[in-house]
């Protein structure tokens, strides 16, 4: 595969993830939607980090970054859900336009 | 010839997660096409040529982020068990966007010309050990600030999931 078709799959798996965070009401179904479109870009720096950079361990630190915030991330995603879900009852994205407490 | 065709079936993987986490009714189909996504994406990152980077991908998504969705999804049962009628108009219109987006990008790819690397790459240039040189040295601040946003985050989490006592 060449580089080219690296970064169109990358480009593949945002779009798909795009469409789940627009389509999906579930609140933990954008989440997983956001996670797709990390994991693009994770991918996009893996690709050009193989064809084109000169060095390419910094490209690997980069996703290994990418990956640590997307743990952080998902953390405050889920508690956020949990809390909504026990005052609310629910975790629609229909329903739910307000984090006030 | 073995290679290229372990090679499509990771590519073939991660597109398969990635349409099922999109269009999935049930949320627990969603989360496990995008575990599917993600072991495809590893074994992808193999081929890109770091083994590193595929087995943190490993063991932090799908070990990690993954078993923390599942059990988010159990705690919050009710539209586990009943997906809600999704809308019509709103799925389309969601669909029609990323097509749109997807179109756009493939466009300014085609046209876009990327460069070779210059010179010849140094012996050790995919060694793990210079991940761990540049992680201490060179992105020294990047990594410790990940740490304390890491940290801010554990945290935050256990503030606001905590179950509030009753004040009398």
């Amino acid at each position: 595969m060449t580089l080219e078709s690296y970064l169109a799959l990358g480009l593949a798996l945002f779009s798909l993830g795009l469409v789940a965070a627009l389509s999906q009401r579930n609140l933990i179904a954008v989440l997983i939607g956001i996670e797709l479109m990390m994991n693009a870009a994770s991918l996009n720096f893996m690709a050009f980090n193989r064809y084109v950079v000169e060095d390419p361990a910094v490209g690997q630190v980069f996703v290994l970054i990418i990956i640590g915030l997307a743990a952080a991330e998902v953390a405050i995603f889920l508690s956020i859900i949990l809390r909504l879900y026990r005052q609310r009852r629910e975790i629609d994205s229909e329903h739910i336009t307000t984090l006030k407490g | 010839m073995i290679e290229q065709a372990v090679l499509y079936l990771f590519v073939g993987l991660v597109l398969l997660g990635g349409l099922m986490a999109a269009f999935a009714r049930q949320v627990l189909y969603a989360i496990i096409g995008l575990g599917v996504a993600l072991l495809g994406l590893s074994g992808v990152f193999l081929f890109l040529g770091s083994p590193f980077v595929a087995a943190m991908q490993l063991l932090i998504y799908i070990g990690g982020i993954t078993v923390a969705i599942v059990f988010a999804m159990m705690l919050s049962i009710s539209m586990a068990v009943q997906p809600p009628q999704s809308h019509r108009g709103k799925s389309a219109l969601a669909v029609v966007a990323g097509a749109l987006f997807f179109a756009a990008v493939f466009v300014a790819m085609r046209g876009a010309e990327f460069p070779s690397p210059a010179g010849a790459l140094p012996a050790d240039a995919w060694a793990i050990s210079r991940i761990g040189h540049l992680l201490l040295n060179a992105y020294n601040v990047v990594f410790e600030t990940l740490s304390v946003v890491l940290l801010l985050a554990i945290v935050g989490a256990i503030l606001i999931a905590r179950r509030e006592r009753k004040t009398a």
